[in-house]
């Protein structure tokens, strides 16, 4: 609520100024850093492959694939000692694979679950439990009026209702005709209903702009001050919510102020730019750095193709 | 300065009172403007044989004890032709005067030889910038809007983090370290329109003064600075109305005497108008939606008696951008002062002030009744002042009194609907109460040295019901969880905070023309702004002292050479420089969640402080050509665990080098000209160094972990203007009114100065199985020369 509040606070305001502010790219030198590890494991309950990247951070602005770090030892294990092994997908591209036996997946609600990556001889360690997740019951496709949209617009809503009990933390992932809603200012995660741990919404339907934050944001090319319909007629939408620990909640969030940057007159509100926390840690201080992120999330979901 | 030192002065003070007992008489009065009736604050009144002298204080009220005899007595303010009148002094005596502004022929430009007894060289006072508001209005402005904000922004030690940012940086210190009054009430949110504009209409500013350093004990309450904002009183003469149609405001103001001689009153109204010009071409507008600012200012007084005068002063102003005819944002502040200056005897100048101040915002958001979000938050304040001088003979000159500030806050009353369900999950109020008494002395000791010292005892207490939460020690980087908390009923108060602080000033007067002086002070803050982003914006809260945020605690130390230069004085110049430790600063754990947060307490850091400088000042102040260059070498640091390493790092706004540079010239009588030049060095930025990607996003890394590793480039900007006078009055044709326009060019060669770098991968849709591109922008709030044209008049 209160990002997108920000957000709308600033697009009004700037209004009056755009034509006075001005923005360019520039190639500024950055420093120069040593590569270190980066572990992207999140896993989930859905019946197919789980994949963890073992990559090496790279230069800000190269934008090549990155670096996959081979040869290492991925294992998880849960509180009733079972082990999965994660197997080097075989391009040494540093993807590690498990694969369920057919009709099944990985993981239980409620099951707590560590991460041990083993890389030169320096050992990794992370944890996680797989919190409980909700249903979505129904999608929806209503014309709501506001100056972001065309007029006669459709926003897509979804409909699913947090469950009794504070502390319940999601990551709502969208697909427009399935391709995954990726931009970092569609990012969108849940506290109970809402989306402040600070403020108890709890045992409601989630509130509207979580339940809106479905829609793509695709700025109109021929008209910058609105954005594109986000669906229409025939699109399909798939909505899943994936139940993620309260560290991921939060990482998740600082994602979202790291890489989602307000431009133009939005930087007086900028907040300074800070590294984003990790929950993967080496078992030995001194050792080498470590970034990235471990979670197991049940998911449930739901689509609907809109017709009007 | 410790407290038995105090004790000692306050004795000697009684004691030269003791010894001083023999024949002495009280010379006393108001002097005002002989046109309006405007107190001439800061006025001075020389005694020829003793070379003694007294200034006029914020009511214009002056009070000298010497000895019976005849004297030649000089009443002088700059500006202004000099009064002499000859007292053969018998009794207590009151003088009340008038002077008249000096009408400057062209070419012969009046100043006079005297010398002024109470210059800045010649008094204690230090640190101190003040602009009268004739000034204010010739520095040329932001799209011709007369901006008192942007106007002390031009002296030294003032800096900005740029275009669009509310408030000022004084001496290092943040915004929300500056006490900000507006006929004594606070206002707490100095800027409309973000931070274009600043709330204070210059039609009803008489005397802006703004204190960076020795500050007086009298004030209390912020770390950095206390500007003090003085409202005129209006013409006790005359009617007369004011009122100019510029690019951004349409200005009136009214004033005029109730019943002769006995009060005035001025109403002063701004309002933007650009939404009444767009409301035929946007239907946002014509559907209830808004997008205007305004204010209202208004006071009067009336005297009562010789002995009493009641002054009511109130503001209103408001900022509304509503998109829909409920949805929206709008916040501003109130403010309604109240005061009784009375006068007990010709040495005893008292004054009672009440003040009722608030600064609130409201949200609301919705598609319809059963989806809705109202969210609304308020400071208010009830704050009693009582302050006596006691003007005790020429040596001395003593203040003393208190102050009791009543808070009450609401930080965040959020309702929210959600397919038809409510919940309210508002934050709990908070009550606090502030109480000071101080006392303040200057003493002159011989011609040559004079000394300013005083204390202030203040402290700081919360008032159920409320709940404390206790958390958990600090990890760096991780906000802090909640260990327990503890209910305190409804009116149970906490343990106080306290404090002494100690205020002390003193000058050596070196020979005429110049002096040193050297102060030192501690500020001590309870109220804390909470804002991490570059700019505070409307929605920012503040939030009181705690288990949890201890009060900020300053410690400030200047040391200055004045000297008066020129055949007639008219050159004025200072260097100083101020040494600033402070504890207890508040910066945010990453990822701190700031708005609508219960356990806001939970994701602050705290660390300490130090900011030093060197102000250079040249000021010219009468003359064709007059203005002013201003100088600061300055640095300020924090030094947070868990930011940066743990190392000390520069604050965002950290300028090394900040040069300003004013200048007015008047070309004949029609015409006038002014130039205003800045040059600020780049503030710090931080710059990433890697990128990786986590849970599908390229995140930004640094890999040292630090805050302010780079700097922007450095600012600098030209702004002019041309001030031209309506026809003046012919022996054919008079004209009652009299009227001018203004012509202005900001930003004259269109630098595009950057306000921040940021870097992101851009608004494209990275499509599946590839990589998104990083990218650096750099911003600039203004990118273009911004011309305007504004028409002012008065009649």
């Amino acid at each position: 609520m209160k990002k997108n509040i920000q957000t709308s606070f600033i697009s009004l305001t700037v209004l009056g100024f755009l034509f006075f502010s001005c923005e360019k790219t520039i190639y500024p030198n950055l420093e120069n850093a040593q590569p270190i590890l980066v572990v992207n494991a999140w896993l989930n309950n859905k019946p197919e492959k789980q994949s963890i990247q073992l990559t090496v951070t790279q230069p800000y602005f190269d934008a090549s694939t990155p670096t996959g770090v081979s040869g290492a030892s991925v294992t998880v294990m849960d509180d009733f000692d079972s082990v999965f092994t994660f197997v080097e997908d075989g391009t040494n591209s540093g993807t590690y694979q498990w694969t369920p036996a057919s009709g099944k997946s990985f993981g239980a609600v409620g099951r707590k679950y560590s991460l041990t990556v083993t890389v030169n001889g320096e050992i990794f360690t992370s944890s996680a439990e797989m919190k409980r997740t909700t249903s979505i019951d129904s999608i929806t496709f209503s014309i709501i009026p506001t100056f972001v949209y065309p007029e006669n617009t459709y926003i897509a809503d979804f409909w699913a209702n947090d469950p009794k009990g504070t502390g319940d933390t999601y990551w709502i992932k969208a697909y427009k005709n399935g391709v995954f809603l990726n931009k970092p200012s569609e990012i969108n995660v849940a506290y109970d209903a809402s989306t402040s741990s600070g403020a108890d919404v709890d045992d409601v339907t989630f509130v509207p702009p979580i339940r809106e934050w479905i829609n793509p944001v695709d700025k109109d090319p021929n008209n910058s001050n609105q954005n594109l319909p986000p669906y229409v007629s025939g699109d399909s939408v798939y909505v899943e919510i994936h139940s993620i620990s309260l560290a991921a909640f939060q990482h998740l969030q600082q994602i979202v102020e790291e890489t989602d940057r307000p431009g133009g007159f939005g930087q007086l509100f900028a907040k300074p730019i800070n590294n984003v926390s990790t929950n993967v840690f080496n078992t030995n201080p001194g050792g080498s750095k470590v970034v990235g992120f471990f979670n197991v999330s049940a998911v449930k979901g739901l689509g609907k193709k809109f017709d009007k | 300065m410790t407290r038995p030192l105090l004790v000692a002065c306050i004795a000697s003070v009684f004691l030269s009172f003791a010894a001083s007992a023999q024949s002495k008489h009280t010379l006393s009065g108001y002097i005002k403007d002989a046109k309006d009736g405007e107190v001439l604050i800061g006025a001075t009144v020389l005694i020829k044989e003793l070379n003694a002298g007294a200034t006029a204080n914020v009511y214009g009220f002056y009070s000298i004890t010497i000895p019976s005899g005849s004297y030649t007595i000089l009443y002088s303010f700059i500006g202004y032709e000099k009064i002499e009148r000859t007292v053969s002094l018998a009794g207590d005596q009151r003088i009340d005067i008038e002077l008249k502004e000096s009408t400057r022929e062209l070419k012969e430009v009046i100043v006079s030889s005297e010398k002024d007894p109470l210059t800045k060289v010649q008094n204690t006072e230090m640190s101190v910038a003040e602009l009268d508001i004739k000034t204010i209005k010739k520095i040329p402005a932001f799209l011709g809007e007369v901006d008192i904000i942007r106007a002390i922004q031009s002296l030294p030690g003032i800096s900005t983090v740029g275009e669009g940012a509310s408030g000022y940086n004084s001496r290092g210190g943040n915004v929300g370290q500056n006490l900000i009054l507006l006929d004594e009430a606070p206002v707490y949110n100095s800027s409309h329109m973000l931070g274009f504009f600043s709330v204070f209409n210059p039609d009803a500013v008489l005397d802006v003064k703004l204190h960076k350093g020795a500050i007086p004990a009298q004030y209390g309450g912020r770390l950095s600075s206390i500007l003090d904002v003085r409202m005129k009183e209006g013409n006790n003469k005359k009617f007369e109305t004011t009122g100019g149609i510029g690019t951004i405001f349409s200005r009136l103001a009214f004033e005029g005497p109730i019943l002769k001689n006995k009060g005035s009153f001025i109403v002063a109204a701004r309002r933007s108008y650009i939404d009444i010009l767009a409301r035929p071409f946007v239907k946002a507008l014509k559907d209830g939606g808004a997008l205007n600012f305004y204010d209202l200012t208004a006071k009067a007084n009336y005297n009562f008696s010789t002995r009493d005068r009641i002054y009511l002063s109130g503001y209103f102003g408001r900022d509304n951008f509503l998109f829909s005819k409920d949805q929206g944002f709008s916040w501003g502040n109130q403010t309604a002062t109240m005061r009784w200056n009375h006068l007990f005897n010709q040495k005893l100048f008292s004054n009672i002030t009440g003040v009722y101040s608030e600064y609130s915002y409201k949200l609301e958001f919705g598609n319809d009744d059963a989806n809705k979000f109202k969210w609304n938050s308020a400071i208010h304040n009830y704050i009693l002042k009582p302050n006596l001088t006691y003007f005790i003979n020429s040596n001395n000159e003593l203040s003393f009194g208190g102050e009791g500030i009543y808070y009450y806050f609401i930080p965040a009353n959020t309702i929210g609907t959600t397919n038809g369900i409510q919940r309210d999950v508002s934050l709990a109020k908070k009550y606090n109460l502030e109480t000071s008494l101080y006392v303040n002395n200057i003493q002159r000791l011989s011609s040559v040295v004079s000394l300013d010292y005083g204390i202030r005892f203040s402290q700081f207490r919360s008032f159920g019901p409320d709940t404390v939460y206790h958390y958990n020690d600090t990890v760096p980087g991780i906000r802090r969880t909640v260990k327990s908390f503890t209910a305190h009923k409804s009116g149970q108060a906490s343990t106080p905070f306290g404090s002494w602080q100690p205020r002390f000033s003193a000058k050596v007067q070196l020979s005429e023309v110049s002096s040193i002086k050297a102060s030192y002070n501690r500020m001590v803050q309870y109220l804390h702004l909470i804002s991490n982003t570059t700019a505070s914006n409307p929605l920012d809260i503040w939030t009181p002292t705690s288990q949890n945020i201890l009060p900020e605690i300053g410690d400030q130390y200047t040391l200055g050479y004045f000297r008066t230069l020129g055949k007639e004085h008219e050159w004025e110049a200072s260097v100083e420089s101020y040494w600033r430790a402070t504890q207890n600063q508040i910066d945010y754990i990453n990822g701190a969640d700031l708005l609508v947060n219960k356990f806001l307490e939970g994701d602050l850091l705290s660390g300490k402080g130090r900011a030093y400088g060197l102000e250079f000042y040249l000021h010219k102040k009468t003359g064709r050509l007059n203005g002013w260059i201003s100088y600061t070498l300055a640095k300020t640091e924090l030094q947070v665990n868990g930011i940066n390493n743990n190392n000390w790092y520069p604050t965002r706004y950290d300028q090394r080098h900040n040069l300003k540079v004013a200048a007015f010239y008047e070309i004949n009588k029609r015409w006038s000209c002014s130039a205003n030049f800045v040059f600020m060095s780049g503030t710090p930025a931080t710059f990433p160094t890697s990128r990786y990607t986590d849970g599908g996003y390229v995140v930004p890394y640094n890999a040292n972990d630090s805050r302010g590793n780079v700097r922007l480039p450095s600012y600098h900007r030209l702004d002019i203007s041309v001030r031209l006078e309506g026809k003046p009055s012919t022996s054919k044709i008079v004209r009652k009114n009299h009227d001018y326009w203004i012509f202005s060019i900001y930003n004259v060669y269109a630098r595009q100065n950057p306000f921040s770098i940021y870097f992101s991968q851009g608004d494209q849709r990275v499509p599946p199985g590839q990589q998104a591109q990083t990218q650096a922008k750099q911003v600039s709030i203004i990118g273009s020369l911004v011309p305007s044209v504004s028409y002012n008049f008065n009649f």
